[in-house]
């Protein structure tokens, strides 16, 4: 009987200090947010003979690299998806690399 | 007229004076269609990430055309009834690239790595039996 009190009040406490609530949230380190590498200024272009490139958005085993990690805008990665797809065919690059 | 971006390979046992013809031959029928092939380029024997009908290596051959549709349509029936070509592709585009395509502007670079290691290597090979001189003449 006493134990679900506790469980209870830990469960209303948890969210204060674990996640986005809680701490206050301090602005410890001033960072840019990482951008799209294929806009802005510094633009890399999109091109599918361009395997150097290419390979920098792709894992050791050749896949796509999901957006998340690699912050590309989805216009691009939709245009840098049909550019590896073409390196592909042209044996450019490879579909699995072992 | 469109802009298009053609790629062939040619297969591995051809010599590269045959894969220019085969070039020429291509040029010949988007001529023939009211074409124009504004940019050629020979990107050399190149290794295939994976293999294309048994072949390792092949040689890659780039186009720019400005030609009507039924000229590259044309071109790539040609293409698909020749043996020697292991893979085609045509992207209309809506630009060309000025100056030379990224292949080899990639294939530059490594080599004036390659170049600049090699020199390197010499260099120091030179220093070694320098010293090993030296120390032959101590002894």
């Amino acid at each position: 009987m006493r134990r679900s009190p506790t469980r209870n009040s830990s469960r209303t406490e948890r969210p204060q200090g674990n996640r986005q609530g809680g701490i206050p949230q301090l602005k410890v380190f001033n960072r840019p947010r990482r951008t799209c590498p294929f806009s802005g200024p510094k633009a890399l272009k999109i091109d599918y003979k361009d395997v150097r490139m290419l390979s920098r958005f792709v894992t050791e085993r050749g896949r796509i690299m999901p957006r998340r990690i690699t912050f590309v805008s989805l216009k691009a990665q939709r245009q840098l998806s049909t550019a590896i797809k073409r390196a592909r065919f042209l044996a450019l690059m490879p579909y699995v690399a072992e | 007229m469109s802009y298009y971006e053609c790629i062939f390979i040619a297969r591995q046992d051809l010599l590269q004076s045959q894969a220019d013809a085969l070039a020429e031959s291509y040029e010949k029928v988007l001529a023939e269609h009211k074409g124009k092939v504004v940019k050629k380029e020979y990107w050399g024997l190149r290794n295939l990430a994976y293999p294309i009908k048994k072949n390792k290596r092949g040689h890659y051959i780039f186009f720019n055309v400005e030609a009507p549709a039924e000229a590259i349509q044309e071109m790539e029936r040609q293409m698909r009834f020749n043996e020697d070509v292991i893979r085609y592709l045509s992207i209309k585009v809506n630009d060309f690239e000025k100056g030379p395509s990224a292949v080899l502007r990639n294939q530059e670079r490594e080599d004036n790595i390659r170049e600049k290691f090699a020199r390197d290597y010499a260099d120091r090979s030179e220093d070694i039996s320098e010293e090993m001189n030296e120390e032959n003449h101590a002894s």
